[in-house]
C-alpha cells in the first residue's frame, strides 16, 4: 500500500506513536554522533546523519543487558527473570543495511536448537519502519553485499524522504495495521515517479564494484595464505569495527555483584580482543592480531556463509569511517579477488 | 543442584571432584545425557565454567564433575562446601558417537585431568546394559605422577576386570608405585592394539596428543576413527556468543567431540 | 600540492629507499594514502620500491609509535612528528626497546588538520580534499569550499610547543619556530572557570557516550600493559558494563596512568568514534606535572618520569 506523510504532520505522527508505543529512533548525542534510543519527545529524533554510530542492533541486542538478577533469601537463591516492557515497540529511521543486519543476527540467535529469548521477545514486539537512503555515502557498498539503499526486506513500513513529505509503503501485516493512521494520505502519482528517480540515483552512486560475490570460495583457498601476514599490520585491536558493525553479534556474560545479591549481564564482545579466546590455562588459540583479524574476516565472509548461505556484512561502511587507522574492508575484499592490483603481488599493500 | 559430596582427587590439590544431585525430582528425570557432553556450572556472583560430565548416564541420581583449579569460577568451586547450591545448564555439546561404537573395538587414551569425560565413556561402556554392544575395550591412562591420577579407587577396580584391558602409567613413579612407568605415546606403542574395526578416543594435554597421534598413524588408525574432545573458552555454550568457533563449527554445539578427518579440514584455532 | 609538504615527502621517500636498500632496517613505518579524503593510513614498507607509497601532508594524524610494540622483534625505521618522537623517548626511558632497534625519521610538524571539524563545516559528504598553501580545498557532489587550514587544527596541535621531533636519526627539513597557536587548550580555559560540580557534570556528560571500545587505549603508545586494569578479573577493579561510575572510572584511571607519560599527541581523542573530549584531561594533567615537577614527557632523554621514580628529596608536604 503506498501512502504519504506530509512533513508538517511528522511531529504529530511521532507523538502519536510515542503515546502508544515505545519508540526507538536516531538521537543525536552531540554533533556528528547519534545512536538509537527510546525517545519521549518528537523533537529528539535526528536524521541528519546517514547512519548512527551504534547500529540498530542495539535496539534488539543492547550493548549491555541484564539476563537475570539473583538474591539470597535465607539459604535459597532466588533468580529474578528480567521482563520485557509491556508495550509494543517501533524502530523508526533504520536504514536498509541495518535492517538486513537484524535478519542476519536473527539467523544465529533464533536457531533450531536454542533460541535467544531476549532477542526474540524484542524482535516479536517491534514494528520496523525503515528509511531509504537518498544519498548513500562513498563508503557504502550495500549493493555489493546483497542489499541496496532502498531494500524493503525486513521493514514493516518503509519511508522515503521526498523533501516536503515522506513516501510511505506498508509492507507486512504489522505494517498494514497502520493503514488507518490519521496522518497518512494517499500517495500522489508524482511521488512514485520521484521515488523511482531517487532509487536510480542512489543505486548508481553505490555501484556494484566490490567483489563480495564468490568470496566464500576464494577464502576457502586462502586459509594459510601470506595475505593474513599483511592484512593485520595496521590493526591496533580496538573494538570499534565490531561494536559499530550492524551484524557483529558476539557477546560476553559476566556476573556482577557477590553471592548475596547481584545480576548476570551480557555485553557486546569482540573477537579482536586478545581476551576473547584466551583460556584460563593461558593458552590462546588466536595469540596475535594476525589470527584475530583473520578470524573476523573469515567469519564474515567464509564461516557464516557456510552455515547460513549469506555473508555477514551488509556494506554499511561504518568500519571504514570510524577505524582509527583507516582500515578499509573493501580493500581486503578486493585483495582476495583477481581484481587485486599487481603491486599487491610484490608485497606492497 | 546441590553438592552431595566433594573431595580432592590429586595430591597437588588442584583437582577436586564434586558429586551433585538435583534439587528437583523432575529435573533429575528430564536430564538425559551421553558421555562426552558437558554442562555450564554456575556460581552466582562468580560466573560460569564449562565442565565435562565425569559420571556416566548409567550412574543414576547424581552428576560428577572433576574441576581443575585455574580461574575465578573454578577456584570458587574448590571452596564451596557440601550442601551448597550450584546452578547448571546442560547437557550441552555432541558427546561421543556411541552409535558408531556398536560392534567395534574401542581404544581409549587419556592423559592427566582430561580423563574426566573418558571416565564417563568407560563407565557407560562397561555397564552390563551396554557391555555387549561393543567388542574389546582397551584403556591407556597416564598422568605425570601417581598422585595426579584421577579416580584411583575406580582404576583399581577396573584393573581387576576381565572385560576391560586397562593400562595405567605415570611419567615418573614414586617409591610406592608398582605400576607402569612410561609416557603415554610409548605405552601405546607397546600395547599396540589393532586398528582393525577399532575406534580410538583420545583426550589429553596438547603435548600428549602431539606425540600420540603419530603412533596412532603408525598403527594405521584412519582419521575418521580417531576422536578427540576439544576445549575452548566458552560463555553461552549453545553456539550464540561466537567465541568457541573453529572455522564454521562451534566447539560447544558441533563439538566438543570431533574426529580427525573433520579437524584436518578446519583452521588450527585450538 | 602544498610545496613544503611535497619537498618533505620526496625526502622521506628518498631516506626510506636508502635505509631499505642498504638493509639498515627491516621495514619502514610511515603514512600512505588510502581511500578516504582528509585521511592517511599507517603503511609498512619492506622494499625500496615500496618507499614510493610514503606520503606527507596535514592529515598524518596517527601516532605511529604504537607499532613499535607490535614490531618489536624487527629493526624499524619510523616517520615521527614532534609528539610521536616524545612518545618514543618516553618509551625508551621505560625500556620498551633498545635504542639501536629504531631509526627515527623526524619531520617537523605543520600541525594536523581536524578532519571532523572540516566535515562539520560543510553540508554534504566530502569526496575529495587537497591542500594548497595555507588552505584546504574540499569538494563534494555539489560544493567546492576553501577553508583556512589554521582554523581547523586539532586542539592538541594548537597548543603544541614541541613540533620539531627530538632524538631523531635524521631530520627532514628545518626545525620549525616553536610557539603555540593558542596559549591554553580551549577546554581547559573553560574548565578552570567552572565550579567542581559543573566540571563533574561536563566530565559525566562526555564519558556517558563511551562505548568501551578501548580505541583510546589502543592508539596510545604508552598503553602497552600486557593486562590492562579493565581486563583483570582477579582482582576485578571495574565491571565491564555501562554504569556511569564504570565509565567515569575507566577514563579517570586511564588518564592518571598517563600522568607524567603523556606526550599530548591527541591520538586518543581522534580515535574515539563517539567524539568524547579526552585531550582536556591529558592536557590538564600534563600542565599539573609541569607545574609540580617541572617535567614534560619525552623532552629530555635522560630524565626519568617523576611519577615512576622516587627520590629521597621528593616533595612530601601532602603526607601528614
Amino acid at each position: 500500500m503506498k501512502l504519504r506523510l506530509d512533513k508538517k504532520d511528522f511531529k504529530n505522527f511521532l507523538q502519536n506513536l510515542i503515546d502508544e508505543y515505545d519508540l526507538y529512533a536516531p538521537v543525536q548525542l552531540t554533533e556528528g554522533v547519534s545512536v538509537f534510543k527510546k525517545i519521549d519527545q518528537p523533537g529528539e529524533v535526528n536524521l541528519t546523519q546517514l547512519h548512527t554510530q551504534k547500529p540498530a542492533k542495539d535496539v534488539f541486542f543492547p550493548q549491555s543487558e541484564v539476563m537475570f538478577r539473583y538474591e539470597k533469601v535465607g539459604k535459597q537463591n532466588q533468580m529474578i527473570s528480567m521482563e520485557e516492557g509491556k508495550r509494543e515497540r517501533i524502530l523508526f529511521g533504520a536504514r536498509p543495511c541495518d535492517i538486513e543486519a537484524i535478519s542476519i543476527i536473527e539467523k544465529v540467535f533464533v536457531g533450531e536448537e536454542y533460541t535467544d529469548v531476549y532477542f526474540l521477545e524484542k524482535r516479536k514486539k517491534t514494528t520496523i519502519i525503515g528509511l531509504g537512503c537518498n544519498h548513500p555515502l562513498s563508503t557504502c557498498f550495500c549493493s555489493s553485499a546483497g542489499g541496496d539503499p532502498f531494500l524493503r526486506a525486513g521493514s514493516d513500513l518503509f519511508f522515503i524522504d521526498l523533501g516536503e513529505a515522506y513516501f510511505v509503503e506498508l509492507l507486512t501485516e504489522k505494517g498494514m495495521a497502520f493503514h488507518k493512521n490519521k496522518f497518512f494520505k494517499e500517495a500522489d502519482p508524482k511521488d512514485l515517479t520521484f521515488v523511482k528517480e531517487l532509487e536510480e540515483k542512489a543505486f548508481e552512486k553505490v555501484g556494484f564494484s566490490i567483489p563480495v560475490d564468490g568470496i566464500e570460495k576464494r577464502l576457502d583457498l586462502m586459509g594459510e595464505s601470506s595475505f593474513w601476514d599483511r592484512v593485520h599490520e595496521k590493526c591496533i585491536g580496538c573494538r570499534i569495527c565490531t561494536y559499530l558493525c550492524p551484524t557483529c553479534h558476539c557477546f560476553d556474560m559476566v556476573d556482577e555483584g557477590e553471592h548475596q545479591r547481584g545480576q548476570r549481564v551480557r555485553h557486546w564482545d569482540s573477537c579482536l580482543s586478545p581476551l576473547y579466546s584466551l583460556e584460563t590455562s593461558g593458552h590462546n588459540p588466536r595469540p596475535t592480531c594476525r589470527e584475530r583479524t583473520r578470524q573476523r574476516l573469515m567469519h564474515k565472509f567464509n564461516y557464516f556463509p557456510k552455515n547460513f548461505n549469506q555473508v555477514a556484512c551488509v556494506g554499511c561502511g561504518r568500519c571504514i569511517l570510524y577505524c582509527p587507522v583507516h582500515f578499509d574492508i573493501r580493500k581486503a575484499i578486493i585483495w582476495t579477488s583477481p581484481k587485486r592490483p599487481k603491486r599487491y603481488e610484490r608485497g606492497m599493500i | 543442584m546441590v553438592v552431595k559430596k566433594a573431595y580432592v582427587e590429586t595430591t597437588d590439590r588442584m583437582l577436586r571432584t564434586l558429586e551433585l544431585s538435583f534439587l528437583d525430582e523432575e529435573d533429575a528425570r528430564a536430564f538425559h545425557f551421553i558421555p562426552g557432553q558437558f554442562c555450564e556450572l554456575s556460581l552466582l556472583g562468580k560466573g560460569e565454567a564449562p565442565l565435562g560430565i565425569a559420571s556416566s548416564p548409567t550412574e543414576n541420581g547424581s552428576l560428577k564433575f572433576t574441576i581443575n583449579k585455574a580461574g575465578v569460577v573454578t577456584t570458587a568451586l574448590h571452596h564451596i562446601e557440601e550442601g551448597a547450591e550450584i546452578g547448571i545448564r546442560g547437557p550441552l555439546g555432541n558427546g561421543y558417537p556411541i552409535d558408531l561404537f556398536k560392534g567395534k573395538n574401542i581404544l581409549v587414551i587419556g592423559g592427566g585431568f582430561a580423563f574426566t569425560t573418558l571416565r564417563s565413556l568407560i563407565a557407560y561402556l562397561i555397564h552390563p546394559e551396554n557391555r555387549s554392544k561393543v567388542n574389546e575395550i582397551t584403556v591407556i591412562y597416564g598422568a605425570r605422577m601417581p598422585g595426579l591420577l584421577l579416580y584411583k579407587e575406580e582404576l583399581n577396580q577396573w584393573e581387576k576386570r576381565s572385560d576391560l584391558k586397562l593400562v595405567v602409567t605415570v611419567d615418573w613413579g614414586d617409591k610406592d608405585w608398582k605400576g607402569k612407568v612410561g609416557l603415554v605415546p610409548n605405552v601405546l606403542e607397546e600395547v599396540a592394539p589393532s586398528s582393525e574395526n577399532t575406534y580410538a578416543v583420545i583426550c589429553g594435554p596438547p603435548i600428549m596428543i602431539k606425540f600420540t597421534f603419530p603412533k596412532l598413524m603408525a598403527l594405521r588408525f584412519p582419521d575418521e576413527r580417531i576422536y578427540t574432545s576439544l576445549e575452548r573458552r566458552m560463555k553461552c555454550g549453545i553456539g550464540k556468543c561466537g567465541r568457541c568457533n573453529i572455522g564454521h563449527l562451534y566447539v560447544c554445539k558441533n563439538g566438543p567431540v570431533f574426529n580427525y578427518a573433520q579437524l584436518k579440514k578446519l583452521p588450527k584455532d585450538y | 600540492m602544498e610545496e613544503r609538504s611535497k619537498a618533505i615527502q620526496d625526502r622521506i621517500r628518498e631516506k626510506a629507499k636508502e635505509l631499505l636498500s642498504k638493509k639498515e632496517v627491516d621495514l619502514v613505518i610511515g603514512f600512505g594514502e588510502w581511500t578516504l579524503p582528509l585521511r592517511t593510513t599507517p603503511i609498512f614498507i619492506r622494499t625500496p620500491e615500496g618507499a614510493e607509497d610514503l606520503i606527507w601532508n596535514s592529515f598524518c594524524e596517527n601516532n605511529l609509535a604504537i607499532y613499535l610494540h607490535k614490531f618489536s622483534q624487527f629493526k624499524v625505521g619510523i616517520v615521527v612528528k614532534g609528539c610521536d618522537a616524545r612518545s618514543i623517548i618516553a618509551l625508551s626511558l621505560e625500556k620498551r626497546f633498545k635504542p639501536d632497534q629504531l631509526f627515527l625519521i623526524g619531520v617537523p610538524c605543520q600541525r594536523m588538520v581536524d578532519r571532523r571539524r572540516v566535515k562539520k563545516a560543510v553540508k554534504g559528504e566530502i569526496l575529495r580534499a587537497h591542500e594548497q598553501g595555507d588552505q584546504i580545498i574540499v569538494e563534494g557532489e555539489d560544493f567546492n569550499t576553501t577553508l583556512r587550514r589554521d582554523d581547523f587544527l586539532y586542539p592538541s596541535c594548537q597548543v603544541c610547543t614541541h613540533r620539531t621531533p627530538m632524538g631523531t636519526n635524521v631530520l627532514i627539513g628545518d626545525p620549525v619556530k616553536e610557539s603555540p597557536l593558542i596559549e591554553t587548550h580551549p577546554e581547559i580555559k573553560e574548565f578552570e572557570k567552572k565550579s567542581p560540580e559543573e566540571r563533574w557534570r561536563f566530565f559525566e556528560k562526555e564519558s556517558s557516550r563511551c562505548i568501551r571500545c578501548y580505541a583510546c587505549r589502543e592508539v596510545c603508545p604508552m598503553c602497552y600493559c600486557a593486562e590492562c586494569f579493565v581486563d583483570s578479573s582477579n582482582p576485578k577493579w571495574i565491571e565491564k558494563g555501562f554504569s556511569t561510575s564504570d565509565l567515569e572510572f575507566y577514563h579517570i584511571v586511564r588518564a592518571y596512568h598517563q600522568t607524567g607519560r603523556c606526550s599530548g599527541c591527541g591520538a586518543c581523542e581522534r580515535a574515539c568514534p563517539m567524539e568524547i573530549r579526552l585531550t582536556y584531561l591529558t592536557q590538564k594533567l600534563n600542565l599539573d606535572v609541569r607545574e609540580l615537577f617541572d617535567f614534560e614527557t619525552g623532552i629530555k632523554a635522560d630524565t626519568l618520569p617523576p611519577l615512576s621514580t622516587f627520590e629521597i628529596d621528593d616533595r612530601q608536604e601532602f603526607i601528614k
